[in-house]
């Protein structure tokens, strides 16, 4: 390996500490859009009156529902819409839209729109909003599974996996545990706001827009304005950070169709900081989970259930479980497992997957009920994950997981290091002299109390889908190569990884490959984008097919020269020679540089092809274990990370740093998410509490404990690089961002009492310290009466 | 639509060379740079003074520009992300160095503004301790690192000789007085000034 696991830095890193990196929010832009946003959570628009707005000048053009199409727009995880429908379901929800010369003309417009509403009753809770009395935001009711206008890939009836029979496994168990949890929602918090540019130049559509996935929006803005693909162009270079909250939205569509009244020019909408908060954020989510295990501690059955609040306009994605790619659910073995999940909308602004659809609320109740029972088994909760976890060549039970895509034989694990992974987790957060128990703080200090904890999980290594995916390389006969892919860089380092994929596999020096991406004009697309983690394992095995397509053709143009045949002709790297003599090995760049002419390779994902295997039979999984110290105060409930350990196992680290910077940064969102993150709401003022980073708290520097990361490399020899995952690689975009239990966990092993709330804030802490103080003197006094 | 009666002239050396503006009472230093220069290195992320990334050196303080009125800033020095290189050798400041090579960097939009307060506090203190580093870019929210990468960026730029150049432009002529008259420059991003 010359390129691959070395670490070089990413390829926009010197235009990103110069401030040349233009963003969208940094072009030049004719006219700006301001949004007017409801006043109530839930209410029909009565009457709008634009006439002295649109008599302002500087004012170009303002849409509202008057005057939008009458048709539904396609969204991958938003639910099919009006870009403005009378009916609007939450604060802030789309009533008119202004395009002006500036912001400030867009502003003073905003303020001199009258709209009178007719409100009605709303509903926030998701529970509440599947009662028969709550107010219905859809004919159909608050249930998502029922809509009845969705497109195909996102119409499920009901999101559920199960296997063998959950209530035998509970009756075989010696030990039941249960337990009910309310998680929080996190919001994205991307430091770039919400960005979208468009502009119509004659018969094409231009959108500049930072998001996770242009190709998609691609795709469907053809679709909602009758253009032919080839009229529309999506242009996606660099994006402040998406975490999840970047898909696509009704907003971009906003922008085209102003910009369709103003030919020629270019409309801006960039949303301040308040609007980009309450735009999307983490579904919040109800939880409940119960394990059964036998006295030995072998666990008999599982069951979860979830109920997602996916807000006004949030779809399946926000906590399915049949997307669940099989990961999450397969954390344990067990013969008798249900998952269940439901998503339901209430007038909140939408929810929106962030860092994984629904692995960190799973990992948050399953890891719960894994620590009560080991509590009740009176086993060290680490031995007793290690005793059901699965391992290397494990076959994985008969889930149905892609039965929205069609039926899928079993399969393996191919490569499965979670318990060496867990010794190294442990090793590195002390558990040797820090575990003291369950519930066991192992150090006190006044009312001080340090404690560690654990959480592990199981993800699904990236290769989950390769429809629709394209990828090309082009050798140039001056001794460099261009890959085209149609993945989108959020920061994350795919653009680098990739080019260093292409500099390993066909022996150049990093310099001399580029890359064209974030431009749909490449030609190349993937449904995904930036999405699931599956850029690295799927663009990368398709870019590498791409290689290997390229290099079959310089193997023919070799033959052709030494008049052999080309299955003779061997090829490795930058070498190339006859298979009958390998003394003689030749230099591959001299013979390209002799074509003249570029040579090129193409390759695209099998149709309808998810979770493929690995290498026949196998499937690419990987373990996530997360370790973390605490101090709580007990007087105060507050919380102090002190360290946290982040396992992960990316196969093979293409780029050692660039991985590094992922699970560090998935562990700081996760422990924004365990600690300190939720958008507030208040009910009585119907008012968004923290719609900005003043009241909002995201990490800051001095907030952050060390971060430990355990990267485990291992990789499958028989799994050749072109065919299964990239040299052995991984996704490791998300893994570390699951891990928020461990610090829940770690705050039980402290205090002693378990929060069963998300975010542990202070407050949530000390509510729980209280409660448990109250259980305890009432108990003392039961004892009192007795005597 | 705008008032204009009340346009003050300002005079501000920016990254070396001398701009004189009329300037709206209202107009704050952030959208100066962004929208009449184009030094768009120059990021907006809250546009209330929480998250940093608009941090510029004024006077070689870092400060947040979309919190300062322009009109505070005659007669100063502001140094922008555009202007932290070397424009002679197009050499990066130790800093914007120091935070390629050691993985500083991923969306980038915070980026500019943490250089910056990093930039000030390494001429406040050479070589400071990792607390000092934290306090250094509390001001400054990075959604994707974690901070530590960015940690030990400083900590490398900081173990690095600050170039001739670095965060200074002393020597490049704005100090000596060149100026460059920008007061009739206003085309604006948001033309109907």
């Amino acid at each position: 390996m010359r390129t691959i696991g070395t670490s070089p830095p990413i390829l926009e890193a010197r235009d990103k500490v110069t401030g040349r990196a233009k963003y969208v929010d940094d072009m030049q832009a004719d006219l700006f859009v301001k949004i007017v946003g409801s006043r109530h959570p839930h209410a029909h628009i009565r009457g709008i009156d634009i006439t002295a707005a649109m008599q302002m000048e500087g004012v170009a053009a303002i849409l509202t529902h008057e005057n939008v199409p009458q048709r539904l727009i396609n969204f991958g995880t938003h639910r099919p819409s009006l870009a403005i429908d009378r009916h609007v379901r939450h604060l802030g929800d789309y009533v008119a839209a202004i395009a002006a010369t500036s912001e400030a003309v867009a502003e003073e417009a905003r303020r001199a729109i009258r709209v009178e509403y007719d409100v009605r009753p709303a509903v926030f809770d998701p529970e509440e909003a599947l009662q028969p009395a709550a107010p219905k935001l859809y004919p159909e009711g608050n249930n998502f599974c029922a809509a009845v206008d969705l497109p195909p890939h996102q119409s499920i009836p009901e999101s559920r996996q199960e296997w063998g029979d959950v209530e035998e496994g509970f009756r075989l168990a010696d030990v039941i545990v249960e337990h009910r949890l309310d998680i929080g929602s996190q919001a994205h918090a991307a430091i770039e706001p919400h960005v979208c540019m468009a502009c119509w130049e004659g018969d094409q559509l231009i959108i500049w827009s930072a998001t996770h996935t242009p190709t998609e929006l691609h795709a469907n803005a053809a679709e909602y304005f009758d253009l032919p693909l080839k009229q529309v162009v999506v242009l996606s270079h660099h994006v402040g950070g998406g975490f999840g909250g970047k898909y696509t939205g009704r907003y971009q569509y906003l922008v085209c169709l102003l910009a369709r009244q103003l030919p020629g020019k270019r409309v801006r909408l960039t949303l301040s900081r308040e609007e980009t908060q309450c735009y999307a954020r983490r579904p919040r989510a109800k939880l409940y989970a119960r394990l059964g295990a036998t006295r030995c501690g072998v666990i008999t059955a599982i069951h979860f259930s979830g109920l997602f609040d996916v807000g006004a306009y949030g779809t399946f994605f926000s906590g399915n479980n049949n997307f669940h790619h099989e990961g999450g659910i397969l954390t344990y073995k067990t013969a008798h497992a249900r998952f269940e999940a439901k998503n339901v909308h209430t007038n909140h602004f939408r929810s929106e997957c962030m860092r994984s659809v629904q692995m960190p609320y799973l990992a948050f109740a399953v890891e719960t009920v894994v620590e009560l029972a080991a509590e009740k088994l009176g086993m060290d909760p680490t031995e007793f994950r290690l005793k059901n976890m699965p391992t290397t060549g494990d076959m994985m039970p008969p889930t149905e997981y892609t039965h929205n895509y069609g039926d899928y034989p079993q399969a393996r694990l191919d490569l499965f290091p979670a318990a060496h992974m867990l010794e190294q987790v442990k090793g590195k957060i002390g558990w040797a002299e820090k575990w003291k128990g369950l519930g066991q703080p192992y150090h006190s200090d006044g009312p001080r109390r340090r404690g560690i904890g654990l959480a592990y999980c199981m993800g699904y290594g990236g290769f989950i889908a390769e429809s629709g995916t394209t990828a090309a390389v082009r050798i140039n006969p001056d001794g460099t190569a261009i890959a085209y892919s149609s993945v989108q860089e959020l920061g994350q380092g795919i653009n680098t990884t990739l080019c260093m994929l292409v500099s390993e596999a066909l022996g150049l020096p990093l310099d001399k490959v580029s890359i064209v991406a974030g431009d749909t004009r490449s030609g190349q697309g993937d449904p995904f984008n930036a999405r699931s983690s599956h850029q690295l394992a799927m663009c990368g095995h398709i870019l590498l097919q791409a290689v290997e397509k390229a290099r079959q053709k310089l193997r023919n143009w070799i033959a052709s020269s030494l008049r052999v045949n080309p299955r003779e002709v061997v090829i490795e790297g930058d070498q190339y020679w006859l298979e009958r003599d390998t003394s003689q090995k030749f230099p591959l760049w001299e013979f390209v540089g002799t074509l003249k002419s570029p040579v090129t390779g193409r390759a695209e994902g099998a149709p309808l092809h998810v979770h493929p295997f690995v290498k026949p039979g196998y499937k690419a999984h990987q373990p996530m274990i997360m370790a973390a110290e605490v101090e709580v105060d007990t007087e105060t409930g507050e919380v102090k990370p002190m360290k946290i350990v982040a396992g992960m196992f990316p196969g093979r680290m293409i780029n050692p740093g660039v991985v590094r910077g992922q699970a560090i940064g998935g562990a700081t969102q996760t422990l924004g998410m365990a600690l300190w993150e939720h958008v507030g709401f208040d009910e009585d003022s119907l008012t968004y509490l923290n719609r900005d980073f003043t009241d909002y708290r995201v990490p800051r520097a001095l907030d952050m404990p060390a971060i430990e990361t355990v990267l485990v490399e291992q990789v499958d020899l028989e799994s050749l690089p072109h065919e299964g995952l990239p040299y052995g690689g991984r996704a490791s975009g998300e893994m570390s961002a699951w891990g928020a239990v461990a610090i829940a966990n770690a705050v039980h092993n402290a205090t002693g009492v378990r929060v069963s709330e998300s975010p542990l804030t202070a407050e949530a802490v000390l509510r729980a310290l209280n409660r448990e103080a109250r259980r305890d003197a009432g108990s003392e006094a039961d004892r009192e009466a007795v005597r | 639509m705008l008032v204009r009666e009340t346009a003050t002239s300002v005079s501000v050396s920016i990254n070396g060379r001398q701009h004189d503006f009329e300037v709206e009472p209202h107009e704050t230093l952030a959208e100066v740079l962004r929208e009449r220069l184009g030094l768009t290195g120059t990021k907006i992320g809250c546009n209330r003074g929480d998250c940093g990334a608009c941090t510029v050196l004024l006077d070689g303080e870092a400060i947040l520009s979309c919190l300062s009125l322009a009109i505070q800033c005659h007669g100063k020095t502001v140094i922008t992300i555009e202007g932290l290189e070397n424009p002679q050798t197009g050499e990066l400041d130790p800093v914007q160095q120091a935070f390629v090579e050691n993985f500083g960097v991923q969306c980038g939009y915070c980026i500019p503004g943490i250089v910056l307060s990093a930039r000030a506090l390494l001429d406040e203190k050479a070589q400071p301790t990792e607390e000092e580093i934290r306090e250094g870019i509390q001001g400054n929210i990075c959604r994707c690192t974690g901070y530590q990468q960015i940690v030990e960026s400083i900590q490398a730029a900081s173990r690095q000789p600050k170039s001739a150049n670095a965060g200074g432009i002393a020597d490049t002529g704005g100090a000596s007085g060149q100026s460059n008259t920008d007061a009739d420059n206003t085309q604006s991003k948001k033309g109907a000034e």
